[in-house]
């Protein structure tokens, strides 16, 4: 990915859904369509602020049919490094950006007998398009949708309307929790479980469906991780015969992107392993934060995913 | 003449125990009795509670060696052993219980391998994966050709070049395999040159 190839958009409509999550509505510049998509995309939305440029990954929730304008959810994250920061208080009605096409690396299984979906919070989004796919369709599904309170259920009068009896909401604050066990190991064969959310909720679903016999095929997960803040750190890149200095709230990436040097990524949260950077010296520990390296890759030290991962120590020489 | 090095033939491994499942079904035919009566050993050392959630549908051998197989199994401690005369029944059994399986489930084939081909063929249509699936060829090799010209299908075949039995035409025997009609395919061997087969050779024994 690229900054040619990105798609100039302007922001048609905001909505403020929770007191957390804000709806945006993105549509074409030139007008017309924008690139066709299926339910699970996600965009990266490039955001030019006073000082610095943020990338950030955000799903699409809108009908994959509709093609005049995309919806995004933003999730107003306390310990933002700065994106979702942006998206939420300098951004307006009429603000233009740019985004990258559409990817896909959180699809449903295209011969699966039936979907479980489970969402929590902000993690509701793909499945908002994903539905539009399973809609009208012969194969069965269901929603099971946590979040904190009431007022945190973003989206819920429109999964409501349209859904009815197939979602399931569980509020934290009456005490309502999925019943994971009960759920996962009364599935048919050939169900697909999808899980988007916070971190915890992911891992207490793959859990329980390994330990209720699921093989991991029928297992889907998407959680971009939000790179965290670091201490600063340089990195040689050996091939381009450059340093780059790494501040304590940028990531690898961006302080790589911002010496001119492209590097190519999809998804800029640890997740689809497109930034994949061999490390050819280190002196000191690398600090992996990503999804995509087995725990033997990141032990052994020889790559790094910059999109979210950091370096300690003396130095760090990079392949690139 | 005989087509070999195409990716879709099937490769099989021997059978081993998956005790991350919760319940496990196992399909046998003749000879495919002695790597499925290894699995339940090997539950039986490293996961005995697996015992009693294992069920095997097997078709015996003719003679006398059937009942020893069979009460081989029932000793074992599983849950349940099912036998049939033949193949289509067990199939038609398998594609019952199937219905009603829960996720948490693992499939152990054993046999010829037309039969492992139709039981993992019922097993896609419910939408099981390769990590779902283990199977072990022991048996006979004999083919299931699939005529791309007729789309008959011609059952137990022995020869590099067999006549389909529902156009006539002689195939070439492929190693091009589909899981989803569980056959390999077999093209007009006699195309370009009418009368001209090549040598017919027994290669699938």
């Amino acid at each position: 990915m690229s900054e040619s190839q990105t798609i100039a958009v302007q922001v048609a409509a905001i909505e403020q859904v929770t007191p957390l999550i804000k709806h945006f509505t993105l549509a074409p510049l030139d007008g017309g369509n924008l690139p066709a998509f299926s339910g699970g995309s996600h965009i990266i939305v490039v955001m030019r602020g006073a000082t610095r440029t943020f990338r950030n990954p955000y799903s699409l929730l809108s009908p994959p049919n509709r093609l005049e304008a995309y919806e995004i959810g933003v999730r107003r994250m306390e310990e933002s490094r700065g994106g979702s920061h942006f998206l939420h208080d300098a951004v307006r009605v009429g603000t233009r950006l740019e985004i990258a096409h559409p990817v896909n690396l959180f699809p449903l299984d295209k011969i699966a007998r039936k979907h479980v979906l489970i969402a929590g919070g902000i993690g509701i989004t793909p499945f908002l398009a994903q539905l539009e796919d399973l809609h009208g369709g012969a194969v069965p599904y269901e929603l099971h949708y946590s979040v904190r309170s009431p007022a945190h259920a973003a989206f819920l009068d429109r999964l409501r309307d349209r859904e009815g009896e197939r979602v399931r909401m569980y509020c934290d604050s009456a005490g309502e929790a999925i019943p994971f066990d009960a759920l996962l190991s009364t599935q048919p064969l050939g169900t697909h479980v999808y899980v988007c959310g916070p971190e915890g909720l992911i891992r207490r679903v793959i859990d329980t469906a390994k330990a209720s016999g699921w093989p991991g095929s029928h297992i889907h997960w998407e959680q971009f991780s939000v790179p965290p803040v670091g201490d600063a750190f340089d990195a040689f890149l050996a091939k381009s015969q450059r340093m780059v200095h790494v501040l304590p709230d940028q990531t690898l990436l961006e302080a790589i992107e911002a010496a001119g040097i492209d590097v190519p990524y999809l998804c800029r949260g640890g997740v689809c392993g497109f930034c994949h950077t061999r490390v050819t010296g280190l002196d000191g520990e690398l600090i992996h934060n990503d999804h995509y390296l087995s725990d033997a890759e990141k032990s052994a030290c020889k790559s790094i995913m910059p999109c979210v991962s950091r370096a300690r120590g003396k130095s760090l020489v990079l392949d690139l | 003449m005989l087509i070999t090095g195409i990716k879709s033939k099937p490769v099989y491994t021997p059978l081993s125990a998956d005790i991350g499942g919760r319940y496990h079904l196992m399909l046998g035919m003749g000879v495919g009795a002695a790597p499925l009566l290894r699995v339940v050993a090997q539950m039986r050392t490293e996961a005995p509670s697996a015992l009693a959630n294992t069920r095997v549908l097997y078709v015996p051998p003719s003679g006398d060696a059937a009942q020893a197989h069979v009460a081989e199994f029932q000793n074992t401690g599983v849950a349940e052993v099912r036998t049939f005369g033949n193949a289509q029944a067990l199939l038609a059994a398998f594609s019952a219980l199937l219905t009603q399986a829960l996720m948490g489930t693992r499939l152990y084939v054993a046999g010829p391998e037309s039969f492992m081909g139709l039981g993992m063929k019922i097993a896609l249509q419910f939408n099981l994966n390769k990590d779902e699936i283990r199977a072990e060829e022991s048996g006979s090799l004999a083919r299931r050709v699939h005529c791309v010209h007729c789309r008959a299908e011609t059952e137990d075949v022995r020869t590099n070049v067999v006549q389909c039995v529902g156009c006539s035409r002689w195939l070439l025997v492929r190693d091009h395999y589909s899981r989803r009609l569980a056959a390999y395919m077999g093209v007009m061997a006699d195309a370009e040159a009418p009368g001209e087969l090549p040598p017919i050779q027994e290669v699938f024994a």
